[in-house]
């Protein structure tokens, strides 16, 4: 598994790294039954607090991405599904990151949308 | 949060210490969280070294007292230093004429809980020559043997000053990567003195902001990001900000009908009290560990 943690990104550490797990489920790259690397080797490979790793692990256990089976390590639920649900939940954090964008620069939600629909039209072609 | 009370791994309790006129540290109250990895900020002079001095009972304050794990340091000193892997600022070791090697053996016969085992990965990871003498180790590496020195007893309190200084690029990413691994194994409390706050933001959980021997922020980086915000605000034309909106500023800069701030409060109140002000707000950002420090030492430098 791949996570890359955007350094300008100011959320909390721990959700980037739950959005990164959301994000292998969701296109594929990560698995039912799939290992997620150990908290060790994650805060030693990211460079961060291995509790912020524990934390991650511990939200996302939560909501049934990902399950732990003693001693032997954390595994990628077989009951999650990534379906509906989850790509919408992917494409509300990016809506909202763009919104804010689009706020910052003075333009509305309509002009926001016009202009991405221009955009996917364009190349479509 | 547990209705436990916090237990913490060091705590100071007025802590003042002069260099004849000069304060060094002024009522200084520490409350660092046992599992903490605390990074201590402040300028040059501004009394983190002597902070961890006092801690390791190196340095006698003049007023109040400072307890590691509940002990006392000014009765205790001895108990006390055993707790803790102490990384001074300084690059000099004290016996420049030993080989690492002997260094190494001289250091872990002081430490019961010394780990040979886990000594001779550190040395690989650090890459420490055991035949090369003291004397002749260029800075960065004689900060990678302090590491080894630091960690081998896996002490339940790690105080490192200036850390990373000395190390090139490559082995400071390898020692802050070595560290989280050894906080995953080894239940830690961390204390960082340091001003190079970027390299070590991704593993700090809270933060001590000294400014001239003050203390003038502490917080865990979860109310930190929540409490301390950027607001950028559209204002009329000559608008002028009301007194109530100064007074928890920590900086402000204008650039035509847009202002800029970095304020304290919770965000919904923050927002609300600039909207009734009549100010427009275009963008909250919450703010990295270094902006965040900066902002609070600004202020402290604008009476």
């Amino acid at each position: 598994m791949l996570v890359n943690l955007d350094p300008q990104d100011a959320r909390p550490l721990y959700l980037q790294i739950m959005d990164e797990v959301r994000r292998a489920v969701v296109v594929g790259t990560l698995r039912a039954e799939d290992p997620l690397p150990s908290v060790r080797e994650l805060s030693a490979e990211l460079v961060v607090n291995p509790r912020t790793v524990s934390q991650a692990y511990q939200e996302l256990e939560r909501e049934g991405v990902i399950y732990v089976r003693r001693g032997q390590g954390t595994f990628v639920s077989p009951t999650f599904r990534r379906g509906a649900g989850e790509r919408r939940s992917l494409a509300l954090a990016v809506a909202k990151r763009a919104l804010l964008e689009a706020r910052r620069n003075g333009l509305s939600a309509e002009e926001l949308v016009t202009m991405i629909q221009k955009l996917a039209a364009r190349e479509d072609e | 949060m547990s209705g436990l009370p916090e237990s913490f791994a060091v705590a100071t309790h007025g802590l003042s210490m002069r260099y004849g006129k000069q304060a060094a540290l002024d009522a200084v109250d520490l409350r660092v969280p046992e599992g903490a990895v605390y990074v201590l900020i402040g300028a040059n002079g501004a009394g983190k070294s002597t902070a961890m001095k006092v801690l390791l009972n190196l340095e006698r304050p003049n007023a109040g007292r400072a307890e590691v794990f509940g002990l006392d340091t000014g009765v205790h000193g001895p108990e006390v230093r055993a707790q803790i892997g102490y990384m001074p600022e300084s690059h000099e070791h004290d016996y420049p004429w030993m080989t690492c090697g002997r260094l190494i053996r001289h250091v872990a016969a002081h430490y019961p809980a010394w780990d040979h085992t886990y000594a001779a990965r550190l040395v690989e990871v650090f890459g420490v020559r055991p035949e090369r003498k003291i004397r002749t180790l260029s800075k960065g590496e004689s900060r990678r043997l302090q590491f080894v020195l630091t960690l081998a007893h896996r002490p339940p309190l790690l105080l490192l000053d200036e850390p990373t200084d000395g190390l090139d690029p490559v082995m400071r990413n390898r020692t802050l990567a070595h560290l989280a691994e050894h906080l995953a194994d080894t239940p830690t409390t961390v204390v960082i003195a340091t001003h190079h706050i970027h390299e070590v933001e991704s593993l700090a959980d809270h933060v001590g902001v000294l400014s001239a021997g003050r203390l003038v922020a502490q917080m865990s980086r979860d109310e930190l990001r929540r409490t301390v915000r950027r607001y950028r605000v559209e204002v009329p034309e000559g608008w002028e900000a009301p007194a109530e909106l100064r007074t928890p500023t920590l900086r402000r800069s204008r650039g035509g009908r847009e202002v800029q701030w970095t304020l304290i409060g919770e965000e919904r109140d923050v927002a609300a009290r600039l909207a009734a002000a009549g100010a427009t707000v275009r963008e909250v950002t919450p703010l990295a560990l270094e902006e965040t420090a900066l902002a609070f030492l600004a202020e402290e430098e604008t009476p």
